[in-house]
């Protein structure tokens, strides 16, 4: 599809969204969608730089603090509507971008990261110490109780961030395909070539770290007037960094759905576990998916579906017995959060089963995949996880040390302790015997 | 007699404490071939890199028809004219072997004055380098499916890509079997007779002698000889230094 087709295409399925929207009734659907929309963004702009040039920014939540700073400083000295904040913030932060860019562009690898993260750090300080801004207190930003037409006024700061995520998305692709999506590329690929293949190194990488500032910025325009107080900490907090790569990561880095597909996952996945267990556990959900995809497909989603192929690191047998423990710690600690978070449980168990199955496959033992399924059931059936009868039986064969723990604890040690005694011995067996090589 | 396409003067590059390229001169005629030769570690690499703006010397100057090149980066000099092939074949590796041939089409000629070539006359453009190195029914194969010898070919088709008026071609062949070398030999070669001036740094003597018309000899930093290549085995400092005895 041609890039001006897919924008207006795009615009199209936005405007279809919205208008579906108002039909929602529960305003924290707006709260939420606005912060999954955000990611998008995020996550799509720290793709460009990140994923098709493959300089890894650390420093994403700078760019987006200075897009919201931008707007508080705008706000206390002339108010202005949220498009014009967007293009200040945008303006701004892509301004910072270029700067930044010509400053450590010359480094590369880690060097790069470990200068974005700086960036953050003084950045912040300034902030910190801009009284103007309010500083360490915060700024109060009073958002108007409605918007003319739309009613409610976060409806329209939903409205407007679902247009930015159109833009940057159809932004993102339509580079891609591109002239300079293939210079981008180069880069990624091996720099040196792409220099003498003609392609100006340093001048593309500044037109992607200003791009993707650029975008940053925009998205942390209107923020002040969704949260209605900012404060350093908040603005540059660690979770904008971490999902700006986590999510294009998961998704996949190389083309502009990936950070799309990973935004939405992680994004609703963090919303339902702030509503259902506490915001704080976001990170936890994150990191772990992180070392998962990491281990798992590299490529993200979109490369696991493009290759059909499972990362090497899983032949290792110990890396996939810790691979096992650790996806299984959460469905642990999410069992115990009540039902509502059994949701998200879901989520790992679904890794449990496609980890073991494409393990079971690679050494022809199909049979392991027995072993989440046994987990689930007795952590997620409710006849089996809270039947006197199993818990009982549990128990007995816990011995004494067990009892005095209650019933579904046992149940989880118990479904822990096979799964574990499971993989092991699976392990044990691939030791003993050669394991098949084709996957 | 003409003027140089390509002229080295007095060129010193050091590592620290270690000096890779001492005090070399050098100047290559137009549609000249020219064989660099040299032990390991003699400086042919980063005397190249430094042609080629890859690395940048200390002392001396590049002039490439009759412009000087100090301080350009590699990529404007590729636009002037100066294409390589590296030593280890660099593909792009998420690309495949066409899209590895369109790079040096889309950001080298297309960034040339003149009229740009459109999409469709590259795309054939592409089609045509392809073919003329052998790698007709591997355009759509990534670079990891790909052989050392078809990475070795890619890699010069990705270097005639650019149009260059001096193809240097940093051992091209290390590792082919004979046929391979004639099939390597025979491109060169051909391209040579359309007028572009070749530079190839080889260490197999038989395809320095047979294709130069004249050879440098590198030794421990420094030019020992510059001479047609039957005075070249002859001369007794090189045979001493390099050949060994």
């Amino acid at each position: 599809m041609r890039s001006p087709v897919f924008f207006v295409v795009a615009l199209v399925v936005g405007a279809v969204v919205f208008a579906a929207s108002r039909y929602v009734e529960n305003e924290y659907f707006f709260f939420a969608g606005y912060v999954v929309l955000q990611f998008i963004v995020l996550a799509t702009a720290w793709n460009i730089l990140g994923g098709y040039c493959g300089y890894v920014n650390f420093g994403s939540a700078a760019f987006f603090a200075l897009g919201a700073y931008a707007t508080v400083t705008i706000h206390k000295l002339y108010p202005m509507p949220i498009p014009v904040l967007m293009l200040v913030g945008g303006v701004v932060s892509g301004i910072v971008g270029f700067a930044t860019g010509y400053l450590t562009l010359r480094l590369r690898g880690a060097f790069f990261a470990i200068a974005t993260l700086a960036l953050a750090v003084v950045l912040q300080t300034l902030i910190i110490n801009w009284d103007f801004v309010g500083g360490a207190r915060g700024a109060y930003v009073i958002r108007p109780n409605s918007f003319p037409l739309l009613g409610s006024y976060i409806q329209y700061l939903f409205g407007m961030m679902l247009l930015l995520t159109v833009i940057s998305v159809a932004g993102a692709r339509a580079i891609e395909r591109s002239r300079l999506g293939y210079g981008f590329a180069t880069i990624r690929d091996d720099e040196l070539a792409a220099e003498a293949s003609g392609v100006p190194t340093l001048r593309l990488k500044l037109i992607a770290t200003t791009i993707s500032g650029a975008l940053m910025g925009m998205a942390g325009a209107p923020f002040p007037y969704y949260i209605g107080y900012v404060e350093p900490g908040t603005a540059f907090g660690l979770a904008y960094a971490v999902n700006s790569i986590a999510m294009p990561m998961i998704g996949g880095t190389t083309s502009w759905i990936g950070p799309v597909i990973g935004a939405i996952l992680l994004g609703t996945v963090q919303q339902v576990a702030t509503v259902t267990i506490s915001s704080a556990v976001n990170l936890l959900i994150v990191g772990i998916l992180l070392v998962d995809f990491v281990i798992i497909a590299p490529n993200g989603i979109v490369g696991l579906v493009r290759d059909r192929r499972i990362g090497s690191t899983t032949v290792e047998p110990t890396v996939f017995v810790l691979l096992y423990v650790l996806n299984l710690l959460p469905t642990i600690f999410l069992a115990k959060q009540g039902q509502a978070a059994q949701s998200i449980g879901l989520v790992f168990w679904a890794i449990l089963f496609f980890v073991t199955y494409a393990r079971g496959r690679m050494i022809g033992r199909v049979w392991l995949m027995v072993f989440p399924w046994i987990g689930a059931g007795l952590s997620l059936v409710p006849v089996t996880s809270e039947t006197p009868v199993v818990s009982t039986v549990v128990l007995w064969s816990q011995g004494v040390a067990w009892l005095a723990i209650d019933p579904p604890t046992a149940v989880l040690i118990v479904s822990l302790v096979i799964q574990v005694i499971g993989m092991i011995y699976g392990a044990a067996l691939e030791r003993r015997t050669p394991a098949m090589t084709t996957p | 007699m003409t003027s140089p396409l390509l002229d080295v003067e007095d060129l010193s590059k050091r590592f620290g404490g270690f000096v890779a390229v001492d005090g070399v001169s050098l100047s290559v005629k137009p549609g000249e071939r020219l064989g660099l030769i040299g032990p390991n570690g003699s400086g042919k690499s980063t005397l190249v890199n430094c042609i080629c703006g890859t690395l940048h010397h200390e002392s001396g100057s590049v002039r490439f028809e009759g412009r000087a090149l100090d301080g350009l980066p590699a990529h404007q000099r590729t636009r002037l004219g100066i294409a390589r092939s590296f030593q280890l074949p660099r593909p792009f590796t998420s690309m495949s072997v066409m899209e590895n041939v369109r790079i040096p089409l889309l950001y080298t000629v297309n960034a040339r004055p003149g009229p740009k070539q459109s999409a469709r006359a590259i795309e054939e453009r592409c089609a045509e380098l392809i073919q003329l190195v052998g790698l007709a029914g591997k355009a759509r194969k990534w670079p990891r499916d790909l052989t050392q010898v078809e990475m070795r070919k890619l890699e010069l088709a990705r270097a005639m890509a650019a149009e260059p008026k001096l193809l240097i071609a940093d051992e091209a062949m290390a590792g082919l079997s004979h046929s391979e070398i004639d099939d390597i030999l025979a491109l060169l070669m051909r391209l040579n007779e359309r007028g572009i001036t070749i530079i190839l740094i080889e260490h197999i003597m038989r395809a320095v002698m047979s294709f130069s018309q004249r050879v440098v000899v590198l030794v421990s930093a420094k030019k020992i000889a510059d001479a047609p290549p039957e005075r070249i085995i002859q001369d007794p400092e090189v045979v001493r230094a390099y050949l060994g005895q």
